[in-house]
């Protein structure tokens, strides 16, 4: 067979292969859901996460968990230290505690 | 549970398979989505019949699942390993008689798109063509061809799964691919190559 008809045989040939690979089978729902079933049937149980892994988890990982600490800690300094630094002795004397029976001393365990 | 890799989609599946052997379920569903149908696919190019086809690819998948604690990393692509374990499913259930097999459920069509219906329809017609050739080559030469041509593999890769050599899997494509040509050049017409010098 001379070169070109073995180029064109070959091209020839090729459009086959792709009208295969363009149409493959799909696989029918009964299938994939045969496969998972029989996955979760072999499947070891995964290890029980741990208590902080679950927080973590719960909360969205850990860039969310590292945010909240950022909140928690700031909050704890702003109820620490910002009443003395900006709330002036005329500002303190309209602060009312509404739950006093729910408050707790810090500074009446040291 | 926390989930060891990024993103899924792009996980490789060796990746995923240590993650569902560690007992994670979203690892087992990604395998599942991605090689399924591959395994379906190359079970139905080596078979010539979607109900057994659908068969293979449960067996296959579900050796990968059993195998997946005893993987060990490094010595064989996963694809590889499962193009190796369906087609020795395949030449088992081919040398066995044929009938007695259940299919799993009725097999629905693809969908038919609304662009292009007749260039799909001939595309069809041309996939089911190479099949029937196909289905008339030998064992090893439809293998050999399948995997080097509709799966794409390189010949290296299909040495590996054949157990062949290299330059054996070139002669098995060469031959397949002689006899294909011969089978589907008498049905120009029907093919839509009537129009071709």
């Amino acid at each position: 067979m001379p070169m070109s008809d073995d180029r064109h045989e070959d091209a020839r040939l090729e459009t086959f292969f792709e009208a295969a690979r363009g149409t493959p089978p799909e696989p029918s729902a009964a299938l994939m859901a045969a496969v998972l079933r029989a996955a979760e049937g072999v499947q070891p149980a995964a290890p029980r996460a741990s208590l902080v892994a679950r927080l973590r988890e719960a909360f969205g990982g850990w860039p969310a968990l590292a945010g909240l600490a950022t909140a928690a800690a700031a909050g704890v300094w702003i109820g620490t230290a910002l009443p003395e630094a900006v709330i002036g002795a005329a500002e303190a004397a309209y602060l009312v505690d509404v739950a006093p029976e729910l408050a707790f001393d810090l500074a009446g365990d040291f | 549970m926390a989930m060891p890799f990024d993103d899924p989609d792009t996980t490789p599946d060796e990746a995923l398979l240590a993650a569902f052997a560690a007992g994670d379920r979203t690892a087992a569903r990604v395998l599942t989505m991605r090689l399924t149908p591959r395994v379906l696919a190359h079970a139905y190019r080596l078979l010539g019949n979607r109900a057994e086809a659908e068969e293979v690819a449960q067996e296959a998948m579900l050796r990968l699942w059993r195998q997946a604690p005893d993987w060990r990393a490094g010595e064989a692509k996963v694809t590889t390993w499962l193009y190796r374990v369906t087609a020795n499913l395949c030449i088992d259930r081919r040398r066995r008689a044929r009938g007695g097999s259940v299919p799993l459920d009725a097999v629905p069509e693809p969908p038919d798109p609304q662009p292009g219906v007749a260039e799909r329809m001939q595309m069809r017609t041309r996939a089911e063509a190479l099949q029937a050739a196909l289905n008339d080559l030998p064992e090893r030469q439809r293998q050999a061809v399948v995997l080097r041509h509709i799966e794409g593999l390189a010949n290296p890769e299909i040495a590996g799964i054949m157990g062949a050599s290299v330059e054996a899997v070139e002669s098995l494509t060469t031959r397949g691919r002689r006899a294909l040509a011969a089978a589907l050049g008498t049905r120009k017409e029907e093919l839509g190559y009537a129009d071709e010098r």
